[in-house]
C-alpha cells in the first residue's frame, strides 16, 4: 500500500513554470496573442531571487540597407545580411538585467537586447592583424555597431523586440507571472521560452518551454498551397480573378 | 469604436499582415469608381495605397496584377459588345506584353535581391506618372481653354509617322483600319509588360496615349483594346509572380475586387455627366499627385537611415 508522502524538500533552489497557451493559432481573425507565463521559485533558504524570461521566435535572416544621398536622391546601399536574429524576442525580468547579473552570464544566455548574437557573417573575415591571430574583422568597419543597433531598433519599432525590466512580477511568495505579447506580424514557427532563476548574479535554475505559432484552417491550407505548388497556385489564382471579373460583369449586365 | 473596427481586421495569409476589411473593400470601391470614370485599370492608384497601408510592396505589386486582371475582365465585355475591341491588335500587343511581364518579374526579383526594389518602383512612378500626367494636363487644359474662348478644337493631325510604314512584317488590322508593321505594337506591349510587373499596374495610362498618338488607332477602339491586352498581360504576370516569388495574395485581390466592381459600374455611369477634356484634366491631376507622392520619399531625409529590405531567405 502506497502512502502519499510529501516530496522531499529540495536541496537546491529551483524554478518551475508553464504557459497558459502552448499553441497560438493564426486564422483570419488573428490580431496577435497574449500568453501568460506563470511559475514558482522553490527555495527553502529564501534567498533573494530574480526571474528572467527570454522568448525567442524562429530565426530569420535580416537584410538591412542604409540610405545615403547620391546626387540629391536617397539611395539604398548594398544590403547587408544579418544572421542569428530571432523573428521575435522578448526579455522580461524582475529588475533591470544589469542589476541582476554581470556581463558574462547575460552574454552566455543571450539575455537582453545587447546580448543577442546578431552578426553579419558574410561581411566578416578572420585575419591576423598587428600580430594577433584569428581577429574577426568586419567589412562594415567602425560603423558595425550602428548597423547592429539599427537591426534592434527597427525590430523594436515593429513591436517584435521588447526588453522590459518590470514585466515579471512576483504576485505572491515565490509565485511569479509575466505576459508575452505577440503582435500580428509575429512570425510563424517555434518559440523557445526560457525561464531563468538568478541568485547572487548567477543562473541557478533554468526551465525551457516551447510555444508554437501556426496557421490553421483555410489560412494554413492557402499558405502551403502558395509555397509548395506555386505555379498551380498562380494558375488557380488567375482563374479565380478572371472568373470573379466575368461574374461581376454578368451580374451588372442583368440589372 | 476602435475595438469595433479592430474586430473587422482580417489577417491576409500570404501578406502576413492584418488589414481592416471594410477599409480595403471601400478603397477598392473608390479606386473602382475612378477606374470606371476614366476607363483605366486603376493599378497606379491601388498599389501605392496598399503599400501605405502596410502591405509588403512585393505582395502589393503581385496581388494587384490579379486585381487588375479581374476588373479589366468585368469592364471589357461592355466594349466587346459594342465591337470596340480590336482583338488582333490586342493579341499582337499582348504577345509583346507577355514577354515583357516575364522580363519584368525577373528584373523585380533581382532588384529585391539587390535591395533596390523600392528605389526603382519610386523612380518609375515619379518618371512615368510625372511625364504622362504633365502631358495630359497640358493637352486637356489647352482644349478646355480653347472651348472657353470659343475657338474650334485643334484639328487632329491624321498624318501617320512615316517610320510606321517603313518597317517590315506588315499586318492588316481591319477594325483599327490600319496596315502597319507589327514591330511597334510588339515593342509597345513589351515595354508596358515590363512596367506592369515592376509597378503593379495594368499600364493603360501609357498604352492608351501610345495607341492614339503613336499607332494612330481610332479613339473608339483604344480603351477596349488596351483592356483586352491588359487582361492577358496581367494574368500572365499574376501566374509568374506566384510561381517565381510566391507573393500573390489571392484573398487580397478578391477583397479589392469585391468593392471594385461596384465602384467601376457607378464610375462608368457618372462619366457620362462630364466632358471628355474635363475628365482628362482631373485624371491628369490624380496621376501627377500619385507620381509626386511616390517620388517624395527619394528627396526627403529619411527618419531612420537604415531600412529592412525584403527578399531574404
Amino acid at each position: 500500500m502506497a502512502i502519499d508522502l510529501p516530496p522531499p524538500p529540495p536541496t537546491a533552489p529551483a524554478v518551475s513554470a508553464a504557459l497558459t497557451e502552448t499553441q497560438v493559432q493564426v486564422t483570419s481573425g488573428f490580431r496577435g496573442a497574449r500568453i501568460i507565463v506563470y511559475g514558482a521559485v522553490f527555495d527553502p533558504s529564501a534567498r533573494p531571487s530574480d526571474v528572467v524570461i527570454i522568448v525567442r521566435g524562429p530565426e530569420q535572416p535580416i537584410r538591412l540597407a542604409r540610405k545615403s544621398r547620391v546626387a540629391g536622391l536617397w539611395i539604398n546601399s548594398r544590403p547587408v545580411v544579418f544572421e542569428g536574429a530571432p523573428g521575435f524576442y522578448m526579455a522580461a525580468s524582475t529588475r533591470p538585467l544589469s542589476e541582476i547579473a554581470r556581463f558574462g552570464p547575460l552574454r552566455r544566455l543571450g539575455a537582453g537586447l545587447d546580448h543577442l548574437a546578431i552578426a553579419a557573417p558574410a561581411e566578416q573575415r578572420i585575419e591576423t592583424r598587428y600580430g594577433v591571430k584569428d581577429m574577426v574583422v568586419s567589412r562594415l568597419g567602425a560603423d558595425y555597431l550602428d548597423w547592429r543597433r539599427a537591426v534592434v531598433r527597427l525590430k523594436q519599432k515593429a513591436g517584435l523586440y521588447t526588453a522590459d525590466s518590470t514585466r515579471v512580477r512576483f504576485v505572491d511568495r515565490g509565485l511569479f507571472r509575466a505576459e508575452i505579447a505577440l503582435p500580428t506580424q509575429a512570425p510563424i514557427g517555434l518559440y523557445q521560452t526560457r525561464i531563468i532563476l538568478f541568485q547572487d548574479g548567477r543562473p541557478v535554475s533554468i526551465r525551457d518551454r516551447t510555444l508554437t505559432v501556426e496557421k490553421v484552417g483555410f489560412e494554413r491550407w492557402l499558405y502551403l498551397f502558395a509555397h509548395q505548388r506555386p505555379w498551380l497556385y498562380g494558375l488557380v489564382s488567375a482563374a479565380i480573378a478572371l472568373a470573379a471579373g466575368w461574374a461581376a460583369s454578368r451580374a451588372f449586365r442583368r440589372s | 469604436m476602435t475595438e469595433f473596427l479592430q474586430a473587422l481586421d482580417f489577417y491576409l495569409p500570404i501578406a502576413e499582415v492584418a488589414v481592416n476589411a471594410p477599409l480595403l473593400v471601400g478603397l477598392g470601391a473608390v479606386v473602382g469608381f475612378i477606374s470606371g470614370l476614366f476607363g483605366i485599370g486603376g493599378g497606379f492608384l491601388m498599389t501605392p495605397v496598399l503599400v501605405f497601408m502596410g502591405i509588403p510592396p512585393a505582395v502589393a505589386v503581385a496581388s494587384e496584377a490579379g486585381h487588375v486582371a479581374a476588373s479589366s475582365v468585368s469592364s471589357v465585355s461592355a466594349y466587346s459588345r459594342r465591337r470596340e475591341v480590336d482583338f488582333r491588335m490586342g493579341a499582337v500587343l499582348a504577345s509583346g506584353g507577355v514577354v515583357g511581364a516575364f522580363i519584368g518579374v525577373e528584373i523585380f526579383r533581382v532588384l529585391r535581391l539587390l535591395g533596390q526594389a523600392d528605389l526603382v518602383v519610386s523612380l518609375s512612378y515619379l518618371v512615368f506618372l510625372g511625364i504622362i500626367g504633365a502631358l495630359m494636363l497640358n493637352e486637356s487644359l489647352g482644349s478646355i481653354l480653347r472651348r472657353r474662348r470659343g475657338e474650334p478644337p485643334k484639328p487632329r493631325g491624321d498624318r501617320r509617322p512615316m517610320w510606321l510604314y517603313a518597317l517590315p512584317l506588315k499586318m492588316k488590322f481591319p477594325r483599327s483600319r490600319l496596315y502597319i508593321s507589327v514591330i511597334p505594337p510588339i515593342a509597345l506591349g513589351l515595354f508596358v509588360g515590363v512596367l506592369s510587373a515592376i509597378m503593379g499596374v495594368g499600364g493603360g495610362f501609357i498604352l492608351v496615349p501610345a495607341m492614339v498618338y503613336l499607332l494612330r488607332m481610332p479613339a473608339r477602339v483604344v480603351v477596349g483594346t488596351s483592356l483586352f491586352q491588359i487582361i492577358i498581360t496581367t494574368t500572365v504576370a499574376c501566374v509568374l509572380q506566384a510561381g517565381r516569388n510566391q507573393t500573390v495574395d489571392i484573398v487580397l485581390s478578391v477583397m479589392l475586387l469585391a468593392g471594385g466592381v461596384f465602384g467601376a459600374q457607378l464610375g462608368a455611369r457618372a462619366s457620362a455627366r462630364f466632358r471628355a477634356e474635363e475628365l482628362r484634366a482631373l485624371l491628369a491631376i490624380i496621376v501627377l499627385l500619385v507620381g509626386l507622392r511616390m517620388g517624395l520619399g527619394l528627396f526627403i531625409t529619411p527618419e531612420d537611415p537604415f531600412v529592412m529590405v525584403g527578399g531574404a531567405g
